[in-house]
């Protein structure tokens, strides 16, 4: 095969990870440097008990200086994890970055073969091998360098990205702040009080939406939608459709003449359906920005409110969508989380029975400038109820429903009932039914004693079903007190439902729109759980307040402050290094020249690729985003992708499975889902087979053909590929349609001459399915038992003639 | 918390409800007044109001003989021009059980004007020829004592679609009235169907139309009230030909009115009416100007 390095001398270096007991604890270290020191081209071998750590790189670089490597493999952790450290650290001691490759024995070794400690120290040394196999192939390369534009998005009005707006334009970038309601400030505008000060919550936040409104580095984009980002860090290409409000936002005043004027009401959902508003209307009194909307839904056109309006000339009803496009450096996500309604199904009896609330209504209810005018009533008669029951995890600690806790409920019951206590004394009688009472930052379990101080009632135990009496509306609570362990009926006035905070709605649009992950629960995934709490895994987009889970306020704040300056660190250089992984086309090899070939244009999902007739493709490298797509798709093998060369990737294979191949699952995985939810499966300590060995690409698009052909001519029992779920969740748009097309083709050839189709097998595995990727490899390893090595080793033999045929041309 | 809608439907009645915290919205049909035109159908701004025909109300509680409407309630937005465009009086929207139109409040929507005045002193006792016309038995006269006493004629305007009947009646000229819709009515005699009598049997005003010796449907165009309730129930397209010309109304100047009355005359009505108001405004604005001009000289 081509492309070997040109007569270098190869100097390759070692260094295996014990990282503490996580490595070491099942995996024979020393077994595996010692082996390493056997492998051709490796001049020196050690282990480290934390090669990350100071002494660690240090030991790397010199043993980079004193045996004048210019290869280096770090086996540890996951790449995803720590390859630019590493990659830094060889960088300091002089060797190109790109030199450098990471072998995985902890999250796909280590971590999930616990109790079979023999076969997870043979795979850890396969493991090394086949990244030593990998880096002798390896070639410097320069990492492209772009420039930067210095502005902001941030997407969500929240408190969080309110914040996160107002650090970045203080530090003097320009920030478009993006919401898709009328108006910011997010549910806290919607909060009464706030725990544990009780002090009231829109006159706090109220000055910091006017502040974000009047700054001159932040415009305010609202009742507008995220359409679509395209580009790379310090490069997006943002474009919004700002929806129609059928009044002008620079001439509209807010003065709010045309409110008396419009006849027709209909029920404000930022009130939660409590109240309402008129069809010209803002949702609430201190929106930001104070423009009116008409709602056409419900607007009967009779144009009363452009006689009000008069000479301001703020109202045209021909206003049209608007769609505008941002360049932005950097992308704050910061969309929040909604409230779970029990509607469906009538959980305790809410949407059946009229006094039954969720604690946001309760908020409404209680708020002076709500619908009641601060008076806690019941729906079913306008009565101010005698005894109040609050429910606490409703949705939320339900392995059926919301299996995570919500966070923030436990405190706002308290102060709910704290509120109670305050507006009406001993009139009213509060009980909390929780599983756990959670207060466990400064000043909340101070919050908690005063509850219990001032009367409120706390019974532990899960209410069972709550039964309304047609007579009164009265409501009768059935539960057990699990402390006294004896059953509980009550009547209650008023039940009040502490309900599970979820993913916004439309988190899964902006998920696919970003190319950001998301855990089980639905939230955006981090980068890191401990260590970056803030960054996703796309490079340039951060993170902050609920929309990675449920947050309380001084939590987003801090959150919001804390992505402004990550995204500070990117918009306050000139430019930024981008990975030189882009695919370059060998124009001699290229068969455009002679006939109308095209397809690697046709493919990319960037349209960076231009073919012209006649002429040899030509990739535009800042275009290029790197998935590889077009690699596996050229007719004529003249694409190649720095970094993820057919070379290095076959010379992975053939390490893997040099010895014993039928025993063993050769998987290709995607970096951004199947790759990450291979390294979960990892830290989630999910045991699985040690038979799996993996070979990563940045996209499954990249995967060719001759990838699984060479694969079965080495005899290898299974192979999988692992890639982003289907529509959407592609990080390259659509690399997986475009494999799936590939191989579901092959597989139908393959099973033609004789593969038995279990041994081939696709799966959509997302960064957040770690249990479903130990789940694939459990059904495959057993599968591969089932079969047994002698009939793989016959299939095999049978397939090889035709296998050899369809790789003729690579060899 | 959902917003409730509560709808209750039976052959007399249709009522929807929008139940929220601190306010209730009705607006209730009463069937049994509903005639089965198309007044409310036409003039609802969002297409809310739909007819429909017996054989679609099959599952309800004692299914209408008639045709009738009904009210979706993903549409509606309870602003009231139903009950106040209605005639017959069959639709009441009210707001906490108070009885309240927000476009009249507001003047989205003109009050329409239909009156039936009676000039008592003119009645002699005993005279009860219009409480006998009245098709719809909404005249009730009364008298204090047998003789000497004053006349009383007790009128129940809500429901009454002023068809004139008891004015031409009124052997002493005591009854004004004043039709809300003008128009005019054509039937098609070709058009009909042998032994059809749907409109006949539709309208709710007797001898509008009738059936005459050889079959053909007679029309006598005084009594009508243009409500088209023998439209919906020809069975044959442009058999009757109804043109509703103008609707009395109280001075309003609002978008939805305008189209409302486009679509219960037509076009060229409503542009009429749109020259006569700007031609009354140049008027008052010019009269406005002269009287200054003379005041400062």
């Amino acid at each position: 095969m081509s492309d070997k390095p040109e007569n270098e001398d190869l100097r390759i270096g070692v260094f295996v990870c014990h990282c503490g007991l996580n490595i070491a604890g099942v995996v024979n270290v020393k077994e595996v440097t010692e082996y390493a020191k056997t492998l051709p081209n490796v001049v020196f071998a050690i282990d480290n008990r934390y090669t990350c750590s100071d002494p660690g790189q240090e030991e790397i670089r010199k043993a980079i200086k004193e045996h004048r490597l210019n290869r280096v493999v770090v086996a540890a952790c996951s790449p995803r994890m720590h390859e630019p450290t590493f990659r830094r650290c060889v960088a300091e001691a002089g060797l190109n970055p790109y030199l450098f490759e990471m072998a995985n024995i902890r999250e796909h070794c280590s971590w999930c073969h616990p109790s079979t400690p023999k076969e997870a120290t043979e795979k850890a040394k396969e493991i090394v091998k086949m990244a030593i196999a990998k880096v002798r192939l390896l070639r410097p390369l320069e990492p492209i360098e772009v420039p930067v534009s210095p502005t902001a998005l941030v997407v969500g009005g929240g408190v969080a990205g309110i914040n996160a707006a107002l650090e970045l334009a203080e530090m003097g970038f320009k920030v478009y702040l993006l919401e898709k309601n009328e108006s910011i400030g997010g549910h806290m505008a919607q909060l009464d009080k706030t725990f544990p000060t009780l002090d009231c919550s829109i006159c706090i936040l109220g000055p910091k939406m006017v502040d974000a409104a009047r700054h001159p580095n932040i415009e305010i984009i609202s009742f507008a939608d995220l359409l679509s980002v395209e580009g790379y860090i310090g490069n997006f290409k943002v474009r919004i459709r700002k929806n129609p409000r059928y009044v002008l936002e620079e001439k509209c005043t807010g003065c709010g003449e045309c409110l008396p004027a419009c006849p027709i009401e209909y029920p404000n959902d930022w009130d939660m359906n409590l109240g309402v508003r008129k069809a010209i209307s803002v949702p609430f009194p201190q929106a930001v920005p104070l423009v009116y909307r008409i709602n056409r839904d419900y607007c009967i056109e009779c144009y009363k409110c452009i006689d009000a309006c008069g000479p301001r000339q703020a109202i045209n009803f021909d206003q049209k969508p608007e769609e505008i496009e941002l360049k932005v450096g950097a992308i704050i996500v910061a969309t929040g989380y909604d409230i779970y309604l029990p509607e469906e199904g009538n959980l305790y009896g809410y949407g059946k029975y009229s006094n039954v609330i969720t604690s946001l209504e309760f908020e409404r209810l209680i708020l002076a400038a709500g619908p009641t005018g601060g008076h806690v009533v019941r729906a079913s008669d306008g009565k101010m109820p005698k005894v109040v029951v609050f429910i606490q995890c409703v949705g939320s600690r339900d392995v059926n429903k919301y299996p995570y806790c919500s966070n923030f409920c436990c405190m706002y019951t308290l102060k709910h009932t704290i509120q109670l206590k305050e507006h009406y004394g001993n009139d009213v009688e509060a009980y909390v039914f929780y599983m756990d009472m959670r207060s466990n930052f400064k000043g909340y379990e101070e919050f908690y004693y005063r509850a219990r101080e001032m009367g409120v009632n706390f019974i532990r135990g899960r209410v069972s079903k709550v039964i309304e009496d047609p007579e009164t509306k009265n409501l009768i609570i059935h539960a057990e007190d699990t402390l006294l362990s004896e059953p509980i009926e009550l009547e209650a006035e008023m039940v009040v439902l502490a309900t599970a905070a979820i993913p916004s709605k439309g988190i899964e649009e902006i998920a696919r729109i970003l190319n950001v992950t998301r855990g089980t629960d639905g939230f955006f995934m981090e980068s890191h759980p401990k260590l970056k709490p803030l960054d996703t895994p796309v490079d340039g987009i951060f993170l902050a307040g609920a929309c990675q889970g449920p947050k309380d306020i001084p939590y987003s704040v801090a959150q919001g402050c804390g992505a402004a300056a990550r995204a500070a660190t990117v918009l306050s250089k000139p430019s930024v290094k981008i990975e030189p992984i882009i695919s370059v086309v060998d124009p001699e090899k290229c068969r455009n020249t002679k006939v109308k070939c095209g397809i690697c244009a046709t493919k990319c999902p960037y349209g960076a690729i231009k073919a012209e007739p006649g002429m040899p493709a030509q990739i535009i490298s800042a275009m290029c985003h790197g998935c590889g797509t077009c690699v596996a798709e050229c007719p004529a093998d003249a694409i190649t992708q720095m970094h993820f060369t057919d070379a290095q990737i076959f010379a992975q294979i053939e390490a893997a499975l040099e010895s014993n191949p039928e025993d063993k699952i050769l998987g290709f995985c995607c970096n951004w889902c199947a790759y990450a939810g291979a390294d979960l499966a990892g830290t989630s300590r999910f045991e699985y087979p040690p038979n799996i060995r993996i070979v990563k690409t940045m996209c499954s698009g990249r995967i060719d053909r001759d990838f699984v052909l060479e694969a079965f001519r080495r005899g290898a029992g299974m192979v999988l590929i692992g890639a982003c779920h289907l529509p959407y969740d592609c990080h390259y748009i659509d690399g997986n349609w475009k494999m799936k097309a590939r191989m579901e083709a092959l597989s139908k050839a393959l099973e033609k001459m004789g593969l038995t189709p279990d041994r081939f097998r696709i799966e959509y595995i997302s960064a957040a399915e770690g249990s479903k990727f130990a789940q694939v490899v459990r059904e495959m390893a057993e599968k591969l038992r089932d079969m047994g090595r002698e009939r793989i080793i016959a299939e095999n033999e049978k397939l090889r003639p035709y296998l050899e045929r369809m790789l003729g041309r690579k060899r | 918390m959902p917003v409730k809608i509560l709808k209750i439907e039976d052959g007399s009645a249709f009522i929807l409800e929008r139940i929220m915290y601190t306010k209730r919205y009705t607006l209730s049909l009463d069937r049994n007044k509903c005639v089965g035109c198309d007044l409310c159908v036409v003039a609802c701004p969002k297409e809310a109001i739909k007819i429909v025909n017996p054989s679609d109300l099959a599952d309800i509680e004692n299914q209408p003989k008639k045709i009738t409407v009904k009210v979706l309630d993903d549409k509606c937005n309870f602003c009231g021009i139903c009950s106040e465009i209605c005639i017959f009086g069959a639709f009441k929207q009210s707001v906490n059980d108070e009885e309240y139109i927000p476009v009249l409040k507001s003047e989205s929507f003109p009050r329409l004007i239909h009156d039936v005045e009676v000039d008592e002193s003119r009645c002699p006792i005993g005279c009860k020829v219009c409480e006998e016309a009245c098709p719809l038995s909404l005249i009730k006269v009364k008298w204090n004592g047998e003789s000497g006493g004053k006349v009383k004629v007790e009128i129940n305007r809500d429901h009454c679609p002023v068809c004139r009947i008891c004015e031409v009646k009124c052997p002493y000229n005591a009854i004004h009235t004043r039709k809300m819709i003008s128009g005019l009515i054509r039937v098609n005699i070709d058009l009909c169907p042998e032994g059809c009598r749907a409109c006949v049997d539709a309208c709710p005003i007797p001898n509008v139309l009738s059936i005459s010796n050889d079959g053909k449907v007679n029309v006598n165009d005084s009594f009508c009230v243009y409500c088209g309730a023998c439209k919906n129930a020809c069975p044959v397209e442009g058999a009757i030909d109804l043109r509703r010309v103008s609707v009395h109304h109280t001075p309003v100047k609002s978008g939805a009115w305008n189209k409302a009355l486009e679509r219960l005359t037509s076009t060229e009505n409503m542009a009429k009416e749109l020259r006569s108001k700007s031609i009354f405004k140049t008027y008052e604005s010019v009269k406005k100007l002269h009287m200054r001009s003379r005041v400062s000289k």
